[in-house]
């Protein structure tokens, strides 16, 4: 398991002096932000948008993130959830102009969240709401602690914890629907 | 047992790999990693614009400070100016004059119109036209300096001056610097003049023990004034269970017997402070005698001339108005001659009889400049304190105010994110 709560890079390059370079936590957390937008909108293609888009904020921010305060990716959590919470009112606002659904019921055979999970949880994960989504993805998928996740959602750790466990036994459901 | 039913414990557990106990957990850990076996990288695209755009510079450290460390430090930064503008103040207001220092202290906490009311010396000299004239002197100027008064022909004194010349009218109270009680004692009596029309006005402060004392002298006080030919025009009398106690008096006495009266009234206790004021109304007792008597030979003469016949009918109605013109003055004139009288036969004392020693201040005769240095100081640091504590009552209003509706809109945002986010 990988620890990214409990000694993040940055903090430890600040502690030892070495400021860590923004290319740096690129590297390290493109992949994670990516999967957590794709399991919070639930399209690839959006996910890629708003990840492009997160990190452009977060370069623009770099200068006042703080360390000690939480790890990067945590931040750049957080950041994505803010950009997809605009992008999902955008969206909100558009379908009730067009009054049409971004996912029709054939996208739903396609494999959206990750490659390599079976057809019944790709199709549980999609019946599942993006809140719900979200929570599984920051804490099972970026392995976020309570604390970190809590933070990016802007709720409680007990909440945060309630969701969760909301999320998974909803998912077992939704699994033991489709495979019904 | 459910899946609902699992504690948020091993829920955790489960996540951070631990070995499932149960049939549900086992279900759940297999679950869960089938999530975290699925693999979802980021496109090459994606990665290569955002690489592109991420320069490698490292991190330019923070020059601005998290808010709490700001709090602590400008909070004592605030405290430490707050202080040192005290001691400043302190330092320019303790001076050389240790009797100037207790004055300037005095007049911000205990009301300035009281203090200066109590700095009030009052005397009178025979001015250029003969009339008397009141001067005041100021809380500087009582200390021996000679005032503007002076050179007008009035005399403004202190104690000081009044040691230096005998017999002469002194200023009055304890701010120059003398025991209540040897003040009593060494206050010589004020000089009204016998020989002239003249309005007094007195008031004086007077500190009794106890109730017994307070009820004592505001008896004695009617008493004297009654024994001199004046009057309680009221009384009025408070006393509380805390021993705090006062009298108010307003006195009548004749103007001859002024002086007698307010030397024995001072004596009812100790004088704290006393105050008297003379105003002359020879002059303006002679004017209206004028103004009468030339009332009287005007209409001697109009009467004169209705009485003779030779005016003609136009004439004749011109004069009876003047006529009556001239009796409807000459009436005002002699009531405001009588008011003038009357005014002159009787001194005004207001007499406040209090049992309340810290209603006055002490004065503390060797107090160093150190010693003044850091009153003065700490009075102003009280004043800042006051000044701050009216802001925040004044702010808090508008600040709870921002607060609750910084607070609404906060929860208002998070309700409309929940809802968009947990739609599905």
């Amino acid at each position: 398991m990988k620890l990214v709560n409990a000694m993040p890079a940055a903090l430890a390059a600040s502690r030892s002096g070495r400021a860590q370079p923004f290319s740096e936590v690129v590297s390290e957390n493109l992949d994670a932000v990516y999967r957590y937008l794709v399991y919070l909108t639930g399209d690839r293609v959006a996910a890629e948008d708003l990840a492009a888009e997160t990190f452009e904020k977060a370069f623009r921010g770099w200068r006042r993130f703080d360390p000690h305060r939480g790890a990067p990716r945590t931040w750049l959590c957080r950041i994505a959830h803010s950009v997809a919470v605009d992008w999902f009112r955008a969206e909100a606002r558009r379908q009730r102009r067009e009054e049409t659904y971004m996912l029709d019921a054939e996208m739903l055979e396609e494999s959206v969240f990750s490659d390599g999970l079976s057809p019944d949880l790709e199709r549980a994960l999609h019946r599942l709401t993006p809140a719900e989504r979200e929570v599984v993805a920051l804490r099972v998928l970026l392995e976020l602690d309570g604390p970190s996740a809590a933070r990016v959602l802007g709720i409680s750790q007990t909440a945060c914890s309630t969701r969760l466990s909301r999320a998974l036994n909803r998912l077992e459901e939704e699994v033991g629907d489709v495979r019904d | 047992m459910s899946a609902t039913d699992m504690p948020f414990e091993r829920l955790e557990a489960l996540l951070r790999g631990e070995e499932p106990r149960t049939l549900d957990e086992k279900q759940r850990a297999s679950m869960l990693s089938e999530l975290r076996a699925g693999t979802l990288d980021a496109p090459e695209t994606l990665r290569q614009s955002v690489l592109a755009a991420a320069p490698g510079a490292a991190r330019r450290r923070r020059t601005s400070m998290p808010r709490r460390r700001l709090v602590l430090v400008v909070v004592p930064v605030a405290a430490c100016l707050a202080v040192g503008a005290a001691l400043i103040h302190g330092a320019f207001s303790s001076g050389s004059n240790p009797l100037a220092a207790n004055v300037a202290t005095r007049s911000v906490f205990h009301g300035k119109a009281k203090f200066q009311q109590n700095l009030k010396a009052v005397t009178h000299a025979p001015a250029a036209n003969g009339a008397f004239a009141k001067a005041h002197t100021t809380a500087g100027k009582a200390f021996g300096t000679p005032t503007a008064a002076q050179s007008k022909g009035t005399l403004a004194l202190s104690d000081q001056t009044a040691k230096r010349v005998p017999n002469a009218p002194r200023a009055l109270g304890p701010l120059a610097g003398d025991n209540p009680v040897s003040t009593v004692q060494a206050y010589s009596a004020v000089t009204i003049p016998s020989n002239r029309l003249v309005h007094a006005d007195a008031s004086m402060q007077v500190v009794v023990k106890d109730h017994a004392a307070l009820t004592s002298a505001t008896n004695n006080a009617t008493q004297i004034v009654t024994r001199l030919g004046g009057y309680a025009q009221s009384v009025q009398y408070q006393a509380s269970r805390k021993g705090y106690g006062n009298a108010y008096l307003d006195l009548r006495v004749p103007v001859g017997k002024a002086e007698t009266a307010i030397g024995r009234l001072g004596a009812l206790g100790q004088l704290s402070s006393q105050q008297v004021s003379t105003q002359d109304l020879q002059q303006q007792f002679r004017q209206q005698t004028d103004t009468i008597g030339s009332l009287k030979r005007a209409i001697a003469i109009y009467q004169q001339a209705l009485n003779s016949g030779s005016v003609s009918g136009s004439q004749r109605v011109e004069v009876q108005i003047r006529l009556s013109s001239a009796e409807h003055a000459l009436n005002s004139q002699r009531k405001a001659r009588s008011h003038t009288v009357a005014s002159a036969a009787t001194a005004d004392i207001q007499l406040t009889l209090t049992t309340n020693q810290h209603a006055f201040v002490t004065v503390h005769h060797k107090q160093g400049r150190l010693g003044r240095l850091l009153g003065n100081a700490g009075n102003f640091l009280g004043l800042e304190g006051i000044i701050v504590l009216y802001a925040l009552i004044v702010a808090s209003p508008f600040v709870i105010l921002g607060g609750l509706g910084w607070g609404l809109a906060r929860e208002r945002r998070r309700r409309g994110e929940k809802a968009l986010l947990g739609s599905a």
